[in-house]
């Protein structure tokens, strides 16, 4: 196997890779957000499922957790495995991050000081208004260096998805070098990984700046 | 009257601390409410403005009852649509200035009032730039809060809570967060207020501004007026043990 088969190899995988990291934001940061309203619900039954899902997700590894998505239905209640692997895996990356995204916004939400919230109700805004206006976008600008280390961990956590023998760039660096009794794989992998953080620790640092316009 | 609260009762954790208040607000006056810390007088200003709920008793604005008490004695509220009705009636300044960090000046003038009263942007922005001449700021109106002294701040807070044309201001110790050199320049703005006939009710420390600017001070110790009535009396002539007490230590 030539260098340029196995870069273009790899690149299709980076872009699965990609595709695991986009999906997974896309899902969790909002889920988080739910998530993170509901720990509060009025509901104490709302509240204790809330506490015991994020004590699971955190208590157990991501693979355990991916593997249990992949196999469960099919073991559990019979259902096909087959087309199951790519949603298993979304599915098990999602839930799991808006665990620690809940978190990270749980934290966010509770050190704005209670006076916004008293001066946002003397001038009328609604409790769904004071949140949406007032809360948030504090909250967002307290939590970004927390949200750019979670990020950064799920660059690096997409390769988990090789339990499930999904062909990310991960998988396919382990299946090459064996193949090919080659250690180029790795160092491939390795590359693309770091660039690709560098790119999100770009990214986020210019949003951190953007949001620098107030103290 | 603008507002009239009648036998309030207030309590935490066991603990009174408004024991059945009755005080009310004519238009135009200006109450200055004193007392040593814990007396109620923060948490009457509270449960004025809603953001604490009364035990017992009755709270009126302009004649109509927002809360009352029912027959078991349990204090019960309009409902929330109409609370919000009623908030919009009055203004609060916090000691802490409580201004949103995320929004300058202007905005922090005019968002509530084009969102929560659905006033035209523009009316918002003339109404906002008047009100910074008034106080002083006008050059402030790009600013954030951060980038202002707390006097400021706190005339921005005023302010915001003007723009929202509030029946009666209420002033939750405006002075008391700032360093003396800036306490001037709050007052000098609450006294010109007062000469515009503002409505307002001011909790403070600052006897010689209560004696000078409001038309009946009120004093309350441990839950109860102890005793209220024209400055001059009450400073010069209190009739109470308690509140000659409380002001001795000012005379020191």
């Amino acid at each position: 196997m030539t260098l340029s088969t196995m870069l273009s190899t790899m690149s299709a995988g980076m872009l699965r890779t990609t595709g695991i990291f986009a999906l997974t934001l896309l899902g969790s940061l909002p889920l988080g957000m739910i998530v993170a309203l509901l720990r509060k619900s009025r509901f104490a039954i709302v509240r204790g499922f809330i506490r015991v899902y994020i004590s699971v997700i955190r208590g157990t590894p991501l693979m355990l957790q991916l593997l249990v998505w992949y196999f469960g239905p099919y073991y559990l209640f019979n259902l096909p495995i087959r087309g199951w692997r790519f949603p298993s895996l979304i599915l098990g990356f999602v839930v799991n991050y808006a665990a620690y995204f809940a978190e990270i916004y749980r934290g966010g939400i509770e050190s704005i000081p209670v006076g916004q919230y008293e001066a946002a109700t003397v001038l009328g805004y609604s409790k769904g208004k004071t949140f949406m206006r007032i809360i948030l976008p504090q909250v967002i600008k307290r939590i970004m260096p927390s949200v750019t280390n979670e990020v950064i961990t799920l660059v690096k956590d997409t390769s988990l998805a090789f339990t499930l023998a999904y062909q990310e760039v991960f998988s396919l660096a382990k299946q090459i070098s064996a193949s090919q009794t080659s250690f180029m794989p790795f160092l491939i992998a390795g590359v693309f990984y770091f660039i690709a953080n560098y790119v999100v620790a770009f990214i986020m640092e210019q949003i951190e700046k953007a949001l620098n316009y107030y103290r | 009257m603008i507002i009239e609260m009648n036998n309030i009762r207030k309590h935490f954790d066991g603990l009174e601390v408004l024991k059945d208040i009755s005080f009310g607000v004519d238009s135009g006056e200006v109450v200055s409410i004193i007392g040593p810390s814990g007396s109620g007088k923060s948490t009457l200003l509270r449960c004025a403005t809603f953001l604490e709920t009364i035990d017992g008793g009755e709270i009126l604005y302009m004649g109509e009852k927002a809360a009352h008490t029912d027959a078991e004695g349990r204090a019960v509220y309009v409902h929330h649509q109409q609370l919000q009705h009623f908030r919009s009636y009055c203004g609060l300044v916090f000691q802490q200035f409580n201004l949103f960090p995320h929004y300058n000046v202007l905005k922090n003038l005019t968002d509530a009032p084009i969102h929560n009263q659905h006033r035209s942007k523009d009316e918002a922005e003339a109404t906002a730039m008047e009100l910074l001449a008034k106080m002083g700021i006008a050059d402030k109106a790009k600013a954030y809060p951060y980038q202002l002294s707390g006097g400021q701040q706190q005339r921005v807070a005023i302010a915001r809570a003007l723009a929202m044309k509030p029946e009666i201001l209420f002033f939750d110790e405006p002075t008391s967060a700032l360093d003396p050199e800036l306490t001037g320049e709050v007052l000098k703005v609450i006294r010109q207020l007062a000469e515009e006939k503002m409505t307002m009710v001011v909790v403070t420390h600052e006897m010689p501004f209560a004696k000078a600017v409001s038309n009946r001070v009120l004093f309350m110790a441990g839950g109860v007026i102890v005793e209220q009535g024209d400055p001059r009396e009450v400073f010069e002539n209190p009739k109470e043990e308690r509140t000659k007490q409380f002001l001795r230590v000012f005379d020191r």
